[in-house]
């Protein structure tokens, strides 16, 4: 409970980066913004560019494996904190005993055993505003061994210094690396009692009893191994990747963070272990509008869960009577990734789920207190989701209009029979897919706007989305399973005006992830936003809120609800740049 | 246009069939190679008298005609979609007056999301024949897709003007209603709908929705609880017809797989049974039939198909397991324990197996082997609460106290939020046959706690036990009498029995600690 309050003037970190310039590398500087509209792409591919060479390895043998087809995930995160963001990629391995990642059907040719990788963000800013983008892999001075067969990578700091830390998922145990904030990282897991030896897929860092840690969510998808998986076929009665319904749904699993460096598993008390399935997306918010963070969980073939938050430590499964559990249809659809967000402009947090080609992706709208409608055709997402299998995804304005847009990375899980004709060896690559809003609560796809590479066939599976070189608007990272990480920068957003926000605590300069911002632009114009890492698959987002504001040259108010329910105002914020927003430096309303 | 665009794809395959004829398509063969041995047959020999047929000068047009879309019938049937298209097209070409194969390339559009292309193919082919009811309903259904609401409207329309019941009529009706959110008439043709087929209970789904929002949650709820996965689709007698054509047995297989999914028990037997028609030494089919016929209540119909199962392979680790299952019900354990033993002989790690076997050793008073069973379980999965609280359970009996002591200790360490572990825990600490391993204190207020979070009189009654351990004599029988009273009025008679015989010695003062096991005392000193 808050018993006082300052009122500060208001707190300004003005334009990043706060480290200095680093010497700029030989790469080719990326001009600045121009100003008037053309008709270039909206994003730009350019990961080997700048760096940022990652091959995904999935370790298969032509056994029709499940966890081959299914990583992996990356994140974006300031892991050095000089300001820009840096890109964790996580990385699969061999998945049979006795095998060597040299034999395998798509043999590993690199000089060391695979693992996931840290890459720097060695960004420089000239003072004409144009930018040089260079990556360093770091991996090995980090020490982050991670050499397990990886799915999925979660941020957030469990110990609120300041420094964002890393849970990464396995097929097998999971790591937890607590960043010590001089470029290390240490593995923790055994210490703070995260560990789950499953297979686990997303995970999402959430302070579900505010008490100012941060619990963690992780999912856990299907009770496989070598020896227990069949031969499945496709209805051409060829060898085909089994669905996850024939393994066991193993359950998901609550970490309590009790603030001493430890965790408590608290899946039990809470409430979670009632309802689960093949669980593969999670992304939480307060989709009741109640205070209190809810979880949503997207499975693969199960009903999802919709996890409200009693405000005593446990939580209840409200997905089926809220509208969120099935499709208007009532089936129960593959559920790959998820995000949420407030598309149509009514406050309250909408969610979207990936799916199975012939499925449609769908969109629940909310229609406040924690009620939900599929509204999936109306919005125009029927069709255009039936083609592919949506994975990775992502609510992100790309063109700072004050509209949420949407993206979708696919590829498919079961052979392709036009690819099969062709002769490709691992016939399940897909185009992506980026959908305009409209700002009717319609999105029309773009998708033929979005540049050559983002039409590239591959088998993309994460997405993660943040302002990588911080020129205010998102661009985007998508990792693909047996192929190389992409990232898109985005080539049009800052043509609209923008309004960057890290929100942070009171102390240490945490990020305060699950925060709301409310952003007044005029008395009939307010954007709602949430700072979060989680959504999307197997993926971690920038925690800092970028807000497109379209033409609007000034935002008359900021209102951040912190996690704990306090709220903080700022007035008159400069637009066009980003701002550091610290809990209790605003005029506190509450 | 769609066709051009797969030929292309299929353009890479090296097996072709050129056209006999001008406005023809070239057809390119499919690799058959992978599919299994039966199907590939099948194929390889339609495929052959096709040729023929194209290659015979003498072939009239009709007969060239039925023979492209009778090979691309075959093909739908297996999926094979891009040379089932590329036999419509010629088929349609030269007898473009026959309603099939016009309309099943529109199902292909349908299937592949070509909505244009669909809608284009399924309107001809209503011109051609007006009564075929599935023509509208597609229709319909691809424009509730397409968010064209009237144009669904009216299509639905028109498949009621040929059958009046048509149940996917009514079901697209509603839907459109719904996403009117013009939610009366939305219950209206739900019900409709679920009174021509009451065994569809996704409708309930619907009517839920539909519910809610007339905001009548009660009648939500109730629908809610009525819902399933058995949905509504429309009567098309041409699309059904070409499950008639394939052959093997890996699409029963698939079929029946996704039935028994779905607990369409009564569909998944008939796949299976289709599966093993086409190959009696079909393994899964004889293993997932008999899985089936437990669910049906056929006990001694599944014991013959896993009989079946082991006399193909006699390491089948899910034939043993399930038979186990079946003797287990029939209290034939020791029938049972000699299958789960042969499964664990295949899979050492099958915890389910190693569980179930120390459940039935302890059945057959096999209780050294039940103990060692559990233990093995405990050990690879600490996380199973039954098996660590039967193991405690049977070291109590071999008057082990320490070791059942230190293994449920391990246990709530590692698990402290498992309510039954932390109640054994502390009932041990408060009443352990051997003295020396009690410890009233912190018993009394794990005991506390656990009786706060359960309000449990059992619990209750291990708190009484506690204060007794520590000579609180005269709260243990306050204790004791409150929980006493409680009992009588839900009517516990076992439990007032038992309680009232502890109270009598709480009330006798100190010493009123448990009784414990005089020879576990001399063991200990």
């Amino acid at each position: 409970m808050r018993t006082w309050f300052i009122i500060l003037t208001v707190f300004f970190i003005v334009a990043q980066p706060g480290a200095p310039f680093r010497a700029a590398a030989q790469q080719p500087a990326i001009p600045p913004a121009p100003g008037g509209r053309s008709s270039a792409s909206i994003f730009k591919e350019v990961a080997e560019q700048v760096g940022l060479k990652f091959q995904h390895y999935n370790g298969m043998t032509g056994k029709f494996y499940l966890p081959e087809i299914t990583g992996s995930g990356a994140a974006l995160f300031d892991f050095d904190n000089d300001g820009d963001l840096d890109v964790f990629v996580v990385q699969g391995n061999v998945l049979e005993p006795n095998t060597q990642a040299s034999s395998t059907l798509f043999p590993w040719r690199g000089s060391e055993s695979p693992r996931g990788r840290l890459f720097r963000n060695d960004l420089v800013i000239a003072k004409d505003g144009s930018r040089t983008l260079h990556f360093t892999d770091v991996t090995e001075k980090s020490g982050i061994a991670a050499s397990a067969y990886g799915m999925g990578v979660a941020v957030g700091d469990i110990n609120n210094d300041g420094w964002p830390d890393l849970y990464l998922t396995n097929l097998g145990h999971n790591q937890m690396y607590l960043n010590k904030g001089d470029g290390t990282f240490v593995d923790v897991t055994q210490k703070t009692g995260t560990d789950d030896p499953r297979w686990s897929t997303s995970a999402s860092f959430i302070d579900y009893d505010r008490d100012g840690w941060l619990d963690l969510m992780v999912l856990n998808y299907a009770d496989f191994s070598v020896t227990n998986s069949p031969t499945c076929y496709a209805a051409t009665t060829a060898k085909d990747y089994c669905t996850p319904r024939v393994f066991k749904a193993p359950g998901n699993r609550l970490f309590h963070n009790k603030g001493d460096g430890t965790f408590e598993d608290v899946t039990v008390s809470a409430g979670v272990d009632k309802d689960f399935g093949h669980g593969l997306g999670v992304v939480t918010a307060d989709f009741d509008g109640d205070g209190w963070p809810d979880m949503y969980i997207a499975n693969d073939g199960d009903p999802n869960q919709l996890w409200i938050n009693q405000k005593n430590g446990t939580f209840k499964n409200e997905a089926l009577l809220a509208g969120a559990a099935v499709n208007r249809d009532g089936q129960a659809e593959a559920g790959m990734g998820v995000d949420a967000g407030d598309f149509d402009g009514n406050g309250t947090e909408d969610i979207f789920v990936t799916h199975l080609m012939d499925q449609t992706n769908t969109l629940y709208t909310n229609l406040g207190k924690g009620l939900f409608e599929d509204r999936t055709r109306e919005a125009g997402l029927g069709m255009p989701g039936t083609r592919f299998t949506g994975f990775g995804t992502l609510f992100f304005d790309y063109d700072n209009d004050g509209w949420l847009d949407l993206l979708v990375a696919n590829g498919a899980v079961q052979l392709l029979p036009g690819l099969v004709r062709k002769g490709d060896p691992y016939p399940l690559a897909q185009p992506n897919q980026i959908f305009h809003n409209d700002g009717q609560s319609k999105f029309v796809e773009v998708s033929d706007q979005a540049g050559a590479a983002f039409q590239l066939l591959e088998i993309s599976r994460g997405a993660a989305c943040g302002d990588i070189d911080n020129d205010g608007d998102t661009d985007v990272l998508i990792t693909n399973n047996n192929g190389p990480v992409r990232l898109f920068l985005n080539q049009v957003g800052n043509r609209n005006h923008w309004l960057g926000l890290r929100l942070i605590g009171k102390d240490r300069g945490r990020d305060m992830l699950g925060a709301q911002v409310e952003i007044v632009i005029a008395k009939n114009k307010t954007l709602w936003r949430r700072a979060r890492t989680d959504g999307s698959y197997l993926s971690a987002n920038d925690p800092r809120v970028l807000v497109g504001l379209g033409s609007a040259t000034h935002v008359e108010a900021v209102l951040v609800h912190w996690p704990d329910g306090a709220v903080d105002e700022w007035q008159d914020l400069r637009i066009d740049q980003y701002s550091t927003l610290k809990e209790g430096t605003g005029s506190r309303r509450k | 246009m769609a066709l051009e665009g797969r030929a292309q794809d299929a353009a890479q395959t090296k097996e072709v069939l050129p056209p006999p004829k001008t406005g023809l398509v070239t057809l390119h063969w499919p690799d058959l190679m992978k599919l299994e041995a039966e199907v590939r047959e099948q194929l390889m020999s339609l495929q052959a008298g096709l040729t023929a047929t194209v290659k015979d000068p003498k072939a009239t047009t009709a007969t060239l005609s039925e023979a492209y879309g009778t090979m691309g019938e075959i093909y739908q049937a297996y999926s094979l979609n891009s040379p089932a298209r590329e036999c419509y097209f010629n088929a349609g070409f030269l007898t473009p007056q026959d309603f099939r194969w016009v309309y099943l390339l529109g199902t292909l559009d349908q299937q592949e999301d070509l909505a244009d292309d669909a809608i284009r193919r399924y309107r001809i082919a209503g011109t051609l024949r007006p009564e075929y009811v599935a023509v509208p309903v597609n229709l319909g259904n691809i424009y509730l897709q397409l968010n064209r609401l009237e144009d669904a409207k009216e299509n639905f329309k028109a498949a009621l003007a040929i059958d009046e019941g048509s149940a996917a009529a009514l079901y697209g009706l509603g839907q459109v209603a719904l996403s009117q959110r013009s939610y009366a008439e939305a219950v209206n043709y739900f019900d409709q709908a679920l009174a021509v087929i009451p065994g569809a209970n996704r409708i309930h789904y619907s009517l839920a929705l539909a519910y809610r929002g007339l905001g009548d949650a009660e009648k939500a709820t109730a629908h809610l609880a009525q819902q399933g996965t058995v949905g509504v689709r429309v009567n098309d007698p041409l699309v059904d017809g070409l499950q008639e054509l394939i052959k093997g047995e890996r699409i029963h297989l698939i079929r029946g797989k996704l039935a028994l999914e779905s607990r369409r028990y009564a569909e998944a037997a008939v796949e299976f049974r289709k599966a093993i028609a086409a190959n009696r030494d079909s393994l899964p089919a004889h293993v997932n039939l008999g899985a089936v016929l437990i669910q049906t209540g056929d006990s001694k119909g599944a014991a013959e198909q896993f009989e079946a199962a082991l006399r193909l392979d006699s390491q089948n680790t899910n034939a043993h397991y399930n038979l186990a299952f079946l003797l287990a019900n029939e209290n034939e354990h020791g029938l049972a324990i000699l299958h789960l033993q042969s499964v664990l002989s295949v899979d050492p790690n099958d915890l389910s197996a190693r569980t179930f076997l120390a459940q039935e050793l302890l059945k057959s008073k096999r209780l050294e082997e039940a103990l060692a069973e559990f233990s093995r379980v405990v050990k690879a999965d600490p996380d199973n609460e039954d098996a660590l609280l039967e193991q405690v359970k049977l070291l109590e009996q071999k008057r082990q106290y320490k070791q059942a002591l230190d293994s449920v200790e391990k246990g709530h360490a590692q698990y402290p939020q498992k309510g039954r572990t932390a109640a054994t825990l502390a009932y041990l600490l408060a009443a352990s046959p051997q003295y020396d391993l009690r410890a009233g204190a912190r018993a009394l207020e794990l005991a506390q706690l656990i009786y706060k979070a359960t309000g449990s009189l059992e619990h209750g009654a291990i708190v009484t036990m506690a204060l007794a351990e520590l000579g609180r004599c005269t709260e243990a029988a306050e204790w004791q009498r409150r929980l006493i009273a409680t009992a009588e009025r839900e009517r516990k008679t076992d439990l007032v029995t038992k309680l009232n015989t502890d109270l009598k010695r709480y009330e006798r003062g100190k010493p009123c600690r448990p009784a414990g096991d005089p020879g576990a005392q001399a063991n200990a000193n």
